[in-house]
């Protein structure tokens, strides 16, 4: 009943105080701001263009036009009232006198020559009309010229609709992977938000010289629970705030940002994927936590503990460098390594088993493993924290740990 | 007060750290409802003894016992204990810090509350219930964390050198509150190199030189035996040496 009293204390007062920092919002509305920048200028970008398109469209630009590849319909010319002149030099000194606003000089082979665009400057953002009415004048040109398809072939806007099949039956790799790699994204995102918050959970008592108050008031124990589960609590916190402004941009703005249309419904749920995502993802976070708690219980500093935070990550994150071998060579001695040794397995059985090459009794054992590797790490980092704890200028030995467990 | 059970007691204490041997064979008691001098020049072993009966440090050998067994969180004893290495979370507020502190220790948000504004009240603090930590000066630091030692008005209190950094004033406020505690019935443990606050408060102390007990026993019986005309004196004498050797070498 205490036990559960205090933890219920420590995991208030671990979340309170995370919420009311301003670095926590930062950090986790950051990524939606940044989202809604990018998209911001994307969206006026767009609009932009429509609308120089259209200013255009409305505009009254005098011209002369040399076209010596023969391309160029006549209509065309005379529906854009472009007055055709013999030679190139001709049709410049029209622009120098400007008699005319602007002359293009159409060579007579336009795969290897250069269409030639003289005008008179509009400034350097309007300047590009210019060659923009030549594009036109070829595009239509050429269209003109051809049937409603083959003008989509050359435009490339043939849709092509691919269907694969895996023992027998349809198999859409890319949707497949979507449901089950989420858990790959979201560990992502997690460690890379979160990691120095654990890492850092256990070194500010050290640091501010709080831990020998705190050890003789709650069990470590208890202690390094409601942390952890604290750390999980403000990771979902976190994973929400960043979700639904994400996910609110992309629904109700996707059709102006021209954003890939996701169709939800279609998107195939694999019960055992998902179980066997969730699991690899719950066990690889807790193994993680427990390590970067654990780290930060042994050193006596945030500095000291950080560069080897940084061996932890390259150990996480090496194996997405490996992306294409676990996916073409799922069976190789190399690939089954990463995938079970527990401190490179989570990116490795995450991606395969969202890819769909990953079996299920390796999935097991991966799991298994983790889980085991979880539940030891956890135990190791309350024992390094009652012990690493005390040292407040030098690391907890390994032989220091050893000794204090054999009593 | 022979007969009578110890609250604390301490049997064949030997600590190292690697090959250093920080405490020998060191044996007291403490009893219910008495303040305990632990005295001692700095290095002897004072917080490290300390440390060992709290817990924080596995002993080498022998029986640290709180209540006749090793203290443990959960041992049913109310323990006050202030620390030689000191320190809050110093980015959190005044008040939530000892709301949390009060908590741990089985008090109701309530009633951690109310103590905790009272006790502010007191020592002149009241108007930085709602100040972050790093913000007090040291002195008013130390008061917040003497706070939060006795907010659970503990059975037992282990003060490890509580008047260091404090200026006058507050080193009076700090005694008058161990008085009150001691005349609640606390057993107080305190260490210290206040000669005046030992004379002034405690009925019994321990001197500990390289590891092991010099002299232990009541005031009136170390003065006998040490024939000092006060224990600022029997200090002098039992420690002086050490100043001698270290001018000497």
């Amino acid at each position: 009943m205490n036990n559960m009293h205090n933890l219920g204390t420590v995991m208030r007062f671990e979340i309170t105080r995370m919420l009311k920092k301003p670095s926590f919002w930062l950090m986790a509305l950051g990524f939606p701001v940044l989202m809604v920048g990018i998209f911001g200028i994307v969206f006026w970008s767009n609009n932009a263009t429509m609308e120089a398109a259209e200013k255009l469209k409305n505009e009254k630009i005098t011209m002369a036009v040399t076209d010596v590849s023969g391309v160029i319909k006549p209509e065309i010319l005379q529906a854009m009232d472009a007055k055709e002149v013999a030679t190139r030099d001709e049709g410049i000194e029209k622009v120098q006198s400007g008699a005319v606003d602007a002359y293009i000089y159409f060579p007579a082979d336009l795969a290897t020559e250069r269409v030639e665009v003289y005008g008179q400057d509009a400034g350097l953002f309007e300047n590009s009309k210019y060659s923009a009415i030549a594009t036109t004048m070829l595009d239509q040109s050429v269209n003109a010229q051809v049937s409603e398809q083959q003008r989509a072939v050359l435009r490339g806007q043939v849709n092509v609709a691919t269907t694969t099949f895996r023992d027998g039956q349809e198999y859409d790799g890319i949707r497949e992977m979507i449901a089950p790699g989420l858990f790959l994204v979201l560990f992502y995102f997690l460690i890379a938000f979160f990691g120095n918050q654990m890492l850092n959970s256990t070194i500010e008592e050290k640091e501010n010289r709080t831990i020998e108050m705190l050890l003789t008031t709650v069990q470590s124990r208890v202690l390094i629970i409601g942390k952890i589960l604290s750390l999980i609590i403000l990771a979902l916190i976190q994973t929400l705030v960043i979700l639904i402004p994400v996910l609110t941009i992309y629904f109700v703005l996707s059709p102006q940002l021209q954003l890939p249309n996701i169709d939800l419904a279609n998107i195939p749920l694999d019960p055992l994927k998902i179980g066997l995502g969730a699991a690899i993802f719950i066990f690889s976070f807790l193994l993680f936590t427990g390590i970067l708690v654990a780290l930060g219980a042994a050193m006596p500093t945030a500095k000291e503990a950080s560069s080897w935070f940084g061996y932890v990550v390259i150990l996480l994150f090496g194996p997405l460098y490996g992306v294409t071998t676990f996916i073409s060579y799922p069976d190789s001695p190399f690939v089954r390594f990463l995938s079970l040794f527990p401190l490179t397995s989570p990116i490795p059985l995450m991606l395969r088993n969202a890819y769909g090459n990953l079996p299920l009794g390796e999935a097991l054992l991966g799991i298994a493993i983790l889980a085991v590797s979880a539940v030891v790490v956890m135990l190791l980092s309350v024992r390094i924290f009652r012990y690493g704890a005390m040292q407040y200028d030098s690391k907890i030995s390994l032989a220091a740990l050893r000794a204090k467990r054999a009593k | 007060m022979t007969g009578e059970k110890p609250i604390v007691s301490v049997e064949h204490f030997k600590m190292a750290f690697g090959d250093k041997e920080v405490i020998s064979d060191l044996s007291f008691e403490v009893f219910r409802g008495e303040v305990f001098g632990f005295l001692g020049s700095n290095g002897s072993g004072k917080t490290t003894t300390l440390r060992a009966l709290l817990g924080l440090y596995e002993p080498t050998g022998g029986k640290l016992l709180i209540n006749g067994k090793p203290y443990t969180v959960d041992g049913g004893i109310s323990l006050g204990y202030l620390p030689e290495e000191r320190g809050l979370y110093k980015k959190e507020k005044v008040l939530d810090v000892m709301l949390y502190f009060g908590e741990l220790k089985g008090m109701t948000r309530p009633a951690a509350r109310e103590f905790s504004l009272k006790y502010l009240e007191r020592v002149k603090l009241s108007d930085k219930a709602h100040t972050r930590i790093d913000k007090l000066s040291g002195g008013q630091q130390q008061k917040v964390q003497l706070g939060v030692t006795i907010m659970n008005e503990p059975e037992l209190l282990i003060l490890d050198e509580p008047t260091k950094g404090f200026d006058p004033v507050n080193r009076r406020l700090l005694m008058n509150i161990v008085e009150e505690r001691k005349k609640a019935g606390a057993t107080i443990v305190f260490v210290t190199h206040q000669m005046e606050e030992v004379e002034r408060l405690c009925s019994r102390v321990i001197l500990l030189k390289d590891g092991a007990a010099r002299a232990y026993g009541t005031l009136a019986d170390i003065k006998k035996q040490f024939s000092g005309a006060s224990m600022d004196d029997i200090f002098v004498k039992i420690y002086g040496g050490e100043e001698q050797e270290a001018e000497d070498e």
